[in-house]
């Protein structure tokens, strides 16, 4: 492997959640009853012309502006001629010499922690094409993603490795659903990832021939097949063969990529330009109230969390790849009476994501809500539990959706702050531990944490541990 | 009777109902003389001038019995654009078109056959078989829209919407002695027309006279949100117009390229020279104008014309609707089949023609160049606008071909030479008769041609030449 290196560029087909189709005004369903959501425009009936979507254009303006690219204020619909069953007009709309949105630019985290731009080339408009089930003697069309609004967004050969790739489409899918334009879901199919893929010799500017892996329905296949292509194509060249412009499916089961088609015999898409629609103008003033509009992304979220909640910046941008994990959070900041924002940061990140990554649960419909949590960490931090113990109720609340105090109530967990009572079990443990005593005043301190240890044990951890050390120390005139 | 604007007087003056006035035509079309229609639909004009007379004469079109081509779709009525493609394709919405006509109480009698999918000139590629030509049987209407002009002539229906996409609307109303109407592109939703080139095709009616060819004008000039090429300026309102003019003088400007004229055969061109001196006289300023890039108009459209057509006609692959071939092997033997079965050979030479021309390697080369010669002769037109109000034009150097005149394709197309320009231009255009041949007394014409969007006054104006010339 370590005589070439890949360079890889992707195409990402965006699923737009509009509420009507691309030109039709047939309403978003694609999983309804089977060509229930279907008109005689998405079903190519002749005579039947196009209308745009202009839900479908502010969207991919948005993503446009949200992504850094030009928009172009005059761009072209063309048509992408080829026949297959799913695709009733025999073409597909798209926007293939002048798109709406080129030239973006997004920044990702690399594989050394550093962080890398990825360019983008282009964003277009198309559309998606209806649905083929395959069977033993016949096929099924369902028609009712037949014209769903698609945007395709193609990169520059940036990448250097699968996890810049993926790091990539996470970063895109957080700006889709921090924009609210598409579910961005890879499994659902709402974003769909195609690698293009080529080695040459370590150092070489000379690009070599590019494969193109298509039926990449999840950040792991992306990596599997990335893998894959880099090893089968350096095989190639080992063994002086050359590689093949081809497309290539990915394979979930055998985590190979099997050759759907050589380029060779010219996929010839005769496009040309769409007569039944006008040129797509794009004014000044939309753009201006677009921008103005533009939901905080997820850039902007991570500086702005730095700043208002003071914690640091790895912590920021956990909570913030995702857009309903950072209204969790901020939700539980604005609640919160104090500044333990860095503890409410870390409740988040690790026992509130363990928990919901376990039972891939929702975040916005959990039990334990941003109220629950607050009330959790201002528990701790008044001194009322210990940490201890507020992890041990945290599945309870979790689950039940319990509010903590009334746990901690109900089960007598409060803290013993009662210093005469501490002193009294101090007392007994130094009688019973002279070694351990000596031990700590000739300067042993690490031999403090058993005495706590021993109190803790004593009042099934409910002494503050402050105010038991302090004592310790007290007793013993250290 | 034979106009529009006739019949309507006498229906609002109750001599005729207007179940009478369908149940003429009617009859007219089930004698069925001349092939004219594919699909009649007696009982449902009958139902519906039956109801018109009960509600009363309103508009112009109440109660007007009237054809479509059959390329207009027509819901829950049988639609085939002439082909066995469609032998049994009801189409399951209304179009634009013919619900503006019906809606402004026009009676639809039926659908008239033409060249399948509108390529044609003779009306002869067809797969319901030509239809005659009324005036005399050894010659042919012209085409594509060849039937409606028919319907029209035979007596069937008052007035019939055809489609021109390079004159098939301007040449058979020439051939047959009407009035053909070509709107500017964009003026007509084209929803519900079945495209052929889409950036060509506009509904076009035939009518007798100016006058009628501006009532139907003003019902069908209504904004579709539908047709996102269609200009939104609304419907027309050019009838009216027409009946409160007084004037009659004709001082108007005229550009003429007179090699044009030069070039018909013998009978027409001393007709075409005829009206000009007659026009002259009238008070029309004749200027000769020069449009350079229009002999490359026939070699330009058949590129363009046929490029989107390979295109458009893509979704006739027997999977969705239309016909379907038995016996494919797997996916691509089926489509091939069923397309190979359902065109006849002129869509089909048209199809690998604009498939060609759109092959990567030769795209550049014949579309885009295409494209760009295009907006030359746009631009002849529109220099020669700059000194005129219209352009006079042949619409063809003959009359009415015959029958057994064997014809190459090519020779089939340079029929086209003075309407093509037109539709490459989006210009409107009105195709006006005037005189009898001298060979074989068959009718002769001409066409002004307008300024895009400038319909009305060509409506306006094309009646005041119609009038003078009668």
């Amino acid at each position: 492997m370590s005589k070439y290196e890949p360079v890889i560029g992707i195409e990402i087909h965006v699923q737009l959640n509009t509420l009507t189709k691309a030109w039709c005004n047939c309403e978003l369903k694609i999983n309804g009853f089977e060509n229930h959501y279907v008109c005689e425009v998405c079903s190519a009936q002749p005579g039947t012309l196009p209308v745009v979507n202009k839900q479908a254009v502010d969207y991919a303006l948005m993503l446009g502006l949200a992504t850094n690219c030009t928009i172009n204020k005059t761009s072209y619909y063309d048509r992408k001629n080829y026949f297959y069953p799913d695709l009733p007009k025999g073409y597909q709309i798209t926007q293939f010499k002048t798109p709406i949105c080129e030239d973006g630019l997004v920044e990702i985290g690399s594989e050394n922690g550093d962080s890398k731009k990825i360019r983008i080339e282009r964003i277009q408009l198309e559309e998606d094409t209806g649905k083929s089930t395959h069977y033993n003697d016949y096929s099924l069309i369902n028609l009712n993603r037949a014209g769903t609004p698609l945007v395709e967004i193609v990169t520059k050969p940036d990448f250097e490795t699968a996890k810049e790739v993926t790091n990539f489409l996470k970063k895109i899918q957080s700006i889709l659903v921090y924009l609210d334009v598409s579910k961005g879901n890879l499994q659902d199919g709402n974003m769909r990832c195609d690698v293009n893929l080529s080695l040459k010799p370590i150092g070489s500017k000379t690009l070599g021939t590019r494969t193109e892996v298509k039926n990449l329905n999840s950040f792991r296949s992306v990596e599997r097949a990335i893998a894959h292509e880099k090893i089968r194509q350096a095989s190639v060249l080992d063994k002086g063969d050359k590689v093949l412009q081809q497309t290539l499916l990915f394979d979930v089961d055998t985590g190979a990529n099997r050759v759907l088609r050589t380029k060779s015999d010219a996929d010839d898409y005769r496009y040309m330009p769409e007569p039944d629609l006008l040129a797509l103008s794009v004014t000044e003033g939309q753009i201006k109230k677009l921008k103005e509009n533009l939901p905080e992304l997820p850039t902007d979220k991570v500086e702005r969390f730095i700043k208002e909640f003071n914690i640091p910046k790895y912590d920021a941008e956990v909570i913030c790849s995702e857009k309903k994990l950072a209204n969790y959070f901020e939700k539980a900041c604005s609640l919160h009476q104090g500044n333990a924002y860095k503890k409410i940061s870390n409740w988040v990140m690790v026992e509130l994501l363990k928990l919901v990554n376990e039972a891939k649960a929702d975040i916005e419909t959990l039990k334990l809500t941003p109220k629950h949590l607050v009330e959790l960490v201002e528990l701790i931090e008044s001194g009322k539990i210990s940490g201890k113990i507020a992890k041990d109720i945290f599945v309870e609340v979790y689950d039940t959706g319990k509010y903590p105090s009334d746990i901690v109530t109900d089960k007598g967990l409060e803290q013993n702050s009662d210093t005469s009572e501490i002193e009294e079990i101090i007392k007994e443990i130094i009688n019973a531990h002279p070694k351990e005593v000596a031990e700590l005043k000739s300067g042993r301190d690490r031999v403090m944490g058993f005495f706590v240890g021993q109190v803790m044990k004593k009042t099934q951890g409910k002494a503050n541990p402050k105010i038991t050390s302090d004592l310790v120390s007290k007793l013993l005139e250290l | 009777m034979e106009t529009i604007y006739n019949a309507h007087l006498a229906l609002k003056d109750k001599k005729i109902s207007a179940k009478e006035l369908c149940a003429e035509h009617i009859k007219v079309a089930k004698e069925n003389l001349n092939n004219t229609f594919i699909t009649l639909t007696e009982d449902y004009a009958l139902e519906k001038a039956k109801k018109i007379d009960n509600a009363g004469i309103k508009s112009f079109l109440d109660g007007i019995p009237f054809s479509l081509k059959d390329l207009f779709i027509t819901k829950n009525i049988r639609t085939t654009a002439g082909s066995k493609m469609l032998y049994n394709y009801v189409p399951p919405y209304e179009g634009t078109t013919s619900a503006n006509l019906q809606n402004s109480g026009a009676v639809l009698i039926g659908k008239v056959g033409c060249d399948e999918f509108g390529m044609g000139s003779s009306n002869e590629n067809t797969a319901f078989g030509a239809v005659n030509f009324p005036m005399n049987k050894d010659y042919l209407p012209g085409g594509s829209s060849g039937a409606s002009a028919v319907s029209v002539l035979e007596g069937s229906s008052l007035f019939s919407m055809g489609t021109d996409t390079g004159g098939s609307v301007r040449l058979p109303a020439n051939f047959c002695g009407l009035v053909g109407y070509k709107p500017t592109y964009g003026r007509v939703s084209r929803y519900g027309q079945i495209a052929y080139a889409s950036s060509l095709d506009q509904a076009s009616p035939f009518a007798r006279t100016p006058l009628d060819i501006a009532i139907i004008m003003d019902a069908i000039t209504k904004n579709d949100e539908k047709d996102s090429t269609q200009a939104p300026i609304g419907a027309m309102n050019s009838a009216e117009k027409i009946l409160k003019n007084k004037e009659t003088k004709l001082s108007l400007a005229i550009g003429i390229d007179r090699s044009m004229v030069d070039n018909c055969r013998e009978d027409v061109r001393d007709n075409l020279n005829d009206s000009i001196k007659l026009l002259e006289k009238r008070g029309v300023k004749f200027k000769d104008i020069s449009l350079p890039h229009l002999k490359y108009s026939v070699a330009v459209y058949y590129v363009i014309a046929t490029s989107e057509a390979s295109s458009n006609l893509a979704r006739f692959d027997g999977v969705h609707f239309g016909y379907s071939a038995k016996g494919g092997q797997d996916l691509e033997d089926s489509y091939a089949l069923s397309r190979s079965e359902g065109f006849h050979e002129e869509v089909k030479r048209r199809i690998l023609l604009g498939t060609f021309c759109l092959s990567s390697g030769y795209s550049d080369e014949y579309y885009s160049h295409a494209c760009k010669v295009r907006k030359l002769i746009y631009n002849d037109f529109q220099n020669a606008f700059n000194e005129c109000d219209y352009v006079y034009s042949p619409v063809c150097a003959t009359t009415s071909f015959k029958k057994d005149e064997l014809m190459t394709p090519l020779q089939m197309y340079m029929n086209d030479l003075y309407t093509i320009p037109v539709n490459l231009a989006g210009l409107p255009s009105m195709a006006i008769p005037y005189g009898k041949s001298s060979m074989n007394s068959l009718p002769t014409g001409f066409q002004l041609i307008g300024n895009s969007f400038k319909d009305e006054d060509l409506i306006l104006d094309g009646h005041k030449i119609f009038e003078v010339l009668k």
